[in-house]
């Protein structure tokens, strides 16, 4: 069986005014790669950009984003996701930069890849809990998640050959 | 479908260094083995003008002819065979046939022609020949040997040749012809039937003046070399200088010096081998009596040639380049540059 | 006393040069400086190739403002870019135009014996 081949892009969009993220929809992203591609490309890139290029995956609250390339033509379009520095959205101009995480050969790898990394967030920032409560959180909030990191990591392996290597 | 747009034609470039003293160089070989030359340039630093010997060598190119709508088939009559092809002197060249377009055609010296044909032409012909390893698309290499038995007026293979070219595919041609003894003598009754005129390869000397150039050019790499010598050749060396420029930021390689005259010789026409290798004995002798510290003769081959060096097969496609540069400095030393495009077979 | 080299040009190094009749314009009267060449092929570039093709260096060798002829110079890996975008140069200043190569080579010397420019009657 032949597929056609596609690249995931696991992008963070990381914006100065944390409440205007929920402003943003997954149009206004795609229009953004779009204006960045064909101004650092020109017909050319744009061009590449009509056909299998569209965003597959938004969380307005997180900020993550799944782009999804053509395989023969995403380093072309990857190179001009650093000159996007503002998205618009509902005629206003957000300020913002794209943050390239990981790279997928399919949803599933890059999900896991989200999975793990908000993890490894979580880790980080729960030492800083301040009051009684957030300890609390805390403490469950480890309960459950290291079995399940584990488990994550062993079924990471199995399907690592799906994985793109960067 | 994509294609990779940072892809480009490769090419070879062959360089060999090597004394004219030594018994096994391949100069000889090489100067005979192209037998279409359509140019040859000299440049050498430090004279301002040629000396009479040289300059009458230079002179010395015999003319050649060119015959309008010449059909294929005279070059198996039987009163050219003898006369031009079993001598063995002749060269003939189809003149503004392109290559990968027309069918051209060949006639080397040593009595073999060459055909390249389209597919249809060359089904019509019905001699067995090769495919052509550059064009896939039913481009192919005909080669027959006039000089060989089979091939006698009177043979099987002659006459199937000669039905072929007469009856099936009567190709005709605009022709480059010349021969060794000069053409009008030898070949009279070919020339009474059809329209033709006698050319002189045309000479053009020019001396240049506050050259700048590698004061070492032995020791430059060999792409830089070539790249100069084509910039002077082209007339680019006046603009050269700046590295800053907005429009160009082409410099001269190495340390440089300034040649206060140079002079640039240039013939062009249907060459024979045979005079450029007189030309380079006399640049060789020239050389040690003068001044001048070295000395560039670069040889173009025709760009739409059935043959390239070695009997090969030359193909245009893509940058295909046929042409030599020879080096010589002072002494018996000398530096052979041979360019081939990627397609063009060619074995030193 | 014989040695003999074969060399595979690299990528990085290699220079392509393109002997190119320049702009077959409508209105004849029309006189381009090199100058103004240069920067009309970098349009052309920025047009099909975006800022990134506009920073793709390549010289001017030679030009020649009566015929309209130029000598350019390229790096191997810019080849493709700027003769795509040199044929789809459509238009200067609002009159047809239309770029004509002549001759390609990796060699500035081979342009400089083209048989086809053997003009005999």
């Amino acid at each position: 069986m032949v597929r056609i081949k596609s690249r995931y892009l696991l992008c963070e969009i990381n914006v100065t005014d944390k409440s205007r993220l929920l402003l943003l929809d997954d149009r206004a992203v795609m229009t953004a790669v779009r204006t960045a591609v064909a101004r650092i490309h020109g017909d050319y890139g744009a061009a590449q950009c009509i056909i299998g290029v569209s965003v597959k995956y938004m969380n307005a609250h997180t900020g993550m984003v799944f782009l999804r390339f053509p395989k023969r033509c995403y380093k072309l379009l990857w190179s001009a996701l650093p000159f996007i520095t503002c998205m618009e959205t509902r005629g206003q101009k957000i300020p913002c930069f794209l943050n390239c995480l990981h790279v997928g050969g399919t949803i599933r790898t890059c999900q896991k890849f989200l999975i793990r990394y908000n993890t490894q967030q979580l880790h980080r920032l729960l030492p800083k809990c301040k009051n009684e409560d957030e300890k609390h959180v805390r403490t469950a909030l480890l309960k459950c998640l290291l079995p399940g990191e584990t488990r994550e990591t062993s079924a990471e392996e199995a399907d690592s050959e799906e994985d793109e290597v960067v | 479908m994509s294609v990779d747009v940072c892809e480009a034609p490769h090419c070879q470039l062959v360089c060999e260094n090597s004394s004219f003293l030594d018994e096994e160089n391949s100069l000889v070989s090489l100067v005979q083995q192209l037998h279409f030359n359509y140019k040859v340039s000299l440049l050498i630093p430090d004279c301002s003008s040629a000396p009479s010997h040289l300059d009458s060598v230079i002179n010395s190119f015999s003319s050649f002819v060119l015959i309008k709508n010449m059909p294929v088939s005279e070059f198996i009559d039987k009163d050219f065979l003898e006369t031009a092809v079993y001598p063995g002197s002749v060269c003939a060249l189809s003149y503004r046939t392109r290559i990968g377009e027309d069918n051209c055609v060949a006639l080397m010296p040593n009595g073999r022609l060459r055909l390249s044909l389209d597919r249809h032409s060359y089904h019509l012909l019905g001699i067995e020949g090769k495919v052509s390893k550059f064009r896939s698309k039913g481009r192919h290499i005909v080669s027959v040997d006039l000089t060989d038995s089979s091939m006698a007026p009177g043979g099987r293979g002659y006459d199937r040749l000669l039905s072929g070219l007469t009856c099936r595919l009567p190709l005709t041609s605009d022709f480059l012809l010349s021969h060794q003894q000069g053409v009008q003598s030898c070949l009279k009754s070919l020339l009474s039937r059809y329209d033709w005129s006698e050319l002189r390869p045309e000479v053009s000397t020019k001396v240049l003046h506050q050259l700048t150039c590698p004061s070492d050019l032995g020791s430059c790499d060999a792409y830089s070399v070539m790249d100069w010598l084509g910039a002077v050749d082209a007339g680019i060396s006046s603009s050269i200088g700046s590295s800053s420029s907005f429009l160009s930021t082409y410099t001269c390689p190495g340390p440089q010096r300034m040649a206060t005259t140079a002079l640039s010789i240039s013939v062009s026409g249907f060459l024979l081998p045979h005079h450029v290798q007189i030309l380079i004995m006399e640049v060789r002798q020239f050389l040690e009596q003068s001044s001048s510290p070295w000395a560039s003769l670069t040889v173009h081959g025709f760009t739409d040639n059935v043959v390239s060096c070695c009997e090969n097969e030359h193909g245009r496609l893509r940058g295909g380049v046929n042409f030599y540069t020879l080096l010589m400095s002072k002494g018996h030393d000398y530096k052979l540059l041979i360019v081939t495009g990627s397609h063009d077979s060619c074995s030193p | 006393m014989k040695g003999v080299s074969t060399q595979k040009k690299s990528t990085g190094y290699q220079r392509v040069v393109l002997k190119n009749s320049a702009p077959v314009l409508e209105n004849e009267s029309t006189r381009l400086s090199a100058v103004e060449f240069k920067q009309f092929i970098i349009t052309g570039l920025k047009i099909l190739y975006g800022e990134v093709g506009a920073a793709l260096t390549f010289d001017v060798l030679k030009y020649d403002e009566d015929s309209r002829t130029a000598f350019l110079r390229v790096p191997s890996r810019g080849l493709v870019k700027l003769w795509s975008s040199l044929t789809l140069l459509g238009s200067y200043q609002d009159q047809a135009c239309a770029f004509r190569i002549l001759q390609v080579s990796p060699f500035l010397l081979a342009l400089t014996g083209n048989s086809r420019e053997l003009q005999l009657d």
